[in-house]
């Protein structure tokens, strides 16, 4: 067993472990060692293939496929140097004043998010994609959008030189994303940040972490040798996201002074939904996600965005089997694809907590709420998939497998909320959010406002488990914005912390 | 395939050619790719996991002979389908939720071999900027 020193040991280097590594490194140039933590590989170029199992074995935990306790949702979330910025889409968009306002976080005001956000959206260089890149699935979503009168708005996305490869849930095969693998981690690691990966953290307490080093057969090999360490560090920020955050925080016992944590756990639970169109159209060449409507939000509690996945991915998520489901497969060049996002309520018993091995096990149960908000956005995908011309529609609680352009005017009764059962159809989350949330109540919530985890001045989280609620957006640009705010309380108490 | 009794192998090959029919003509190479995929999946998983496939496996196979006397393999195509969507609209959510494992299983195995993209007209590229208009 190896003993490693650091000041700052940062746990994750997503977009809370990338951007709170960038604030922190000008602390480097002052003597002070900061080690990055990564559980997953950093991929050489070469290794970005775009292949569908290859790709999710390498950059997403459980290939992508980790379930929640009752089996009734997959939960998608990344493991790389770069984390799930790694394999989001990049859409980039800052938080609605009104949604913080529901955060209700006493320290958090709206006004210092936002520029924060704004830092953010200029460093990642966000902006509109033009016209001209814009694929038939997305421009189809904002034809029917428009000629049902729905509000669609265009979206920002945090892309350098893209070619439309339309791989970006499977690790951008071009380097145009730029996720903090592109952005904040090699600025970080030009001041003298040290990222690790391969590098489990098993165990945290004050003063150090417990870690296992193991090089899977792909990527470059960890800084560390192979075996256990331990990391000697005076400061903890863990940025594991929703699942292993309060998962490291469980299995290292802080839960007995913590009742909140794990808890209040919210996922965007999401359907894929498919039409088919009468010809091919432009859909896995672009980029996948360009338009949302957000025109259900407060009526009915959903969000709607276009997408475009891949065979595996989309073959589960359609309800079915047999000759239907085939026929539908092989005309993949003629399918558009909308994304739902549900937004869920925080209540107490969606949680993670962890077995006997310490590993996170996910308790969520789907409330009859959103179920109904299900059901209501694939009455209104569907009729977005037919104003956009589609010549049938795949409703996965169809009372038939697809439901033909001609019966467009009976949705309502060929969409029955009967239907609408966990276990039946396909339901995912890709927006893993609370867990550590943030609040000034030791009972309700697990950090400050600015991370701190209550009682232990040493210890940060900075991640989207800090949120309370769910975001109702698309969340890494919060994320961040919460991590610099972190990263600033840290580096205000700098003497004070580092000096132990 | 290491994750799986051979039993349960035959039972998985034939709701295999229920869910995608396809999966009846593939050659000896797409075969074994096939099992392959699901292999190294049910392997990646926990040991509970490849478990509960192998008891449901086992369900599927023997709960037929209730209804029709025959186990699953020897059931004709028209039965073998009744069974699957029973499963998939059953009641029992622990029944629904493992057909709906096992079908992911079998979609896996199936679209995620490269080889069967060109296909269903699949044909990804990284430099598709030429290919978004007409």
């Amino acid at each position: 067993m190896g003993e490693r020193r650091v000041d700052i040991a940062i746990v994750g280097s997503g977009a809370g472990g990338g951007a709170v590594a960038k604030e922190l490194a000008p602390l480097c140039g002052q003597g002070v060692r900061i080690a990055v933590l990564e559980w997953g590989a950093r991929l050489e170029e070469h290794e970005y293939t775009g292949r569908e199992l290859e790709m999710a074995r390498k950059l997403y935990f459980d290939s992508g496929g980790v379930l929640t306790k009752d089996r009734t949702m997959t939960l998608a979330f990344g493991r790389a140097y770069g984390g799930s910025t790694v394999v989001y889409t990049g859409t980039s968009l800052a938080m609605p004043p009104e949604v913080v306002e529901r955060w209700a976080v006493p320290g958090l005001e709206w006004q210092d998010l936002h520029q924060r956000s704004l830092k953010y959206l200029a460093e990642n260089s966000v902006h509109l994609q033009e016209e001209g890149l814009l694929n038939d699935n997305n421009r189809l979503f904002r034809l029917g959008c428009e000629r049902l009168g729905y509000r669609v708005e265009q979206f920002p996305v945090n892309v350098k030189g893209c070619r439309g490869s339309s791989l970006c849930n499977l690790g951008c095969p071009n380097a145009a994303k730029q996720g903090t693998h592109r952005v904040q981690l090699p600025a970080a690691e030009a001041r003298g940040v040290e990222v690790i990966s391969n590098c489990k953290v098993e165990r945290i307490s004050r003063g150090e972490c417990q870690v296992t080093v193991s090089n899977p057969p792909y990527g470059r090999p960890s800084a560390w040798e192979p075996g256990r360490h331990t990391v000697k560090a005076k400061v903890v920020v863990v940025c594991g996201g929703a699942v292993n955050s309060p998962a490291l925080l469980l299995r290292s016992g802080f839960g007995q002074d913590l009742p909140a944590l794990g808890r209040y756990l919210t996922l965007h639970p999401a359907l894929i939904l498919v039409g088919e169109h009468a010809r091919p159209i432009s859909n896995f060449h672009g980029h996948p996600k360009s338009f949302y409507c957000d025109q259900f939000a407060a009526s009915h509690g959903f969000l709607l965005e276009t997408c475009m996945y891949f065979p595996f991915t989309t073959s589960k998520n359609l309800i079915g089997f047999g000759p239907e489901h085939s026929e539908l497969m092989r005309a993949f060049d003629h399918l558009q694809m909308i994304l739902v996002l549900a937004l869920d309520p925080a209540l107490p018993g969606n949680r993670v907590r962890v077995d006997r091995g310490g590993e996170p096990v996910v308790d969520y149960t789907l409330t009859d709420t959103v179920l109904d908000s299900l059901h209501a956005s694939m009455k209104a995908s569907a009729r977005i998939f037919f104003a956009a011309g589609a010549r049938r529609v795949h409703a996965p609680a169809g009372r038939s497998f697809s439901i033909a352009a001609g019966d467009a005017d009976r949705i309502d009764q060929l969409i029955p909320r009967s239907n609408v059962v966990p276990g039946r159809i396909s339901v995912n989350s890709a927006h893993l959010m609370g867990g550590c949330r943030m609040g000034a109540d030791r009972a309700t919530s697990v950090t400050d406002e600015c991370g701190q985890v209550h009682g232990q001045p040493w210890l940060y989280v900075a991640d989207s488990s800090l949120f309370p609620r769910c975001s109702e957006i698309n969340p890494y640009v919060t994320v961040m914005a919460l991590a610099d705010r972190v990263a600033e309380r840290i580096t205000s108490r700098a003497g004070e912390l580092l000096t132990r | 395939m290491d994750s799986l009794p051979a039993d349960k192998v035959a039972t998985l090959e034939a709701v295999a050619r229920r869910i995608v029919p396809e999966v009846a003509g593939l050659d000896a190479g797409g075969r074994e790719r096939f099992l392959e995929i699901i292999d190294q999946a049910l392997r990646e998983r926990p040991p509970a996991i490849r478990r509960q496939i192998a008891v449901f496996l086992g369900v599927i196979r023997q709960a037929p002979r209730l209804r029709f006397g025959h186990s699953f393999e020897r059931l004709g195509a028209g039965r073998q389908e009744r069974v699957l969507r029973w499963l998939q609209d059953c009641p029992v959510s622990l029944l629904r939720k493992g057909f709906w494992g096992l079908k992911a299983l079998v979609f896996m195995g199936y679209y995620g071999q490269p080889e069967v993209w060109p296909e269903i007209g699949y044909a990804p590229v990284f430099d598709a900027r030429d290919k978004l208009h007409g």
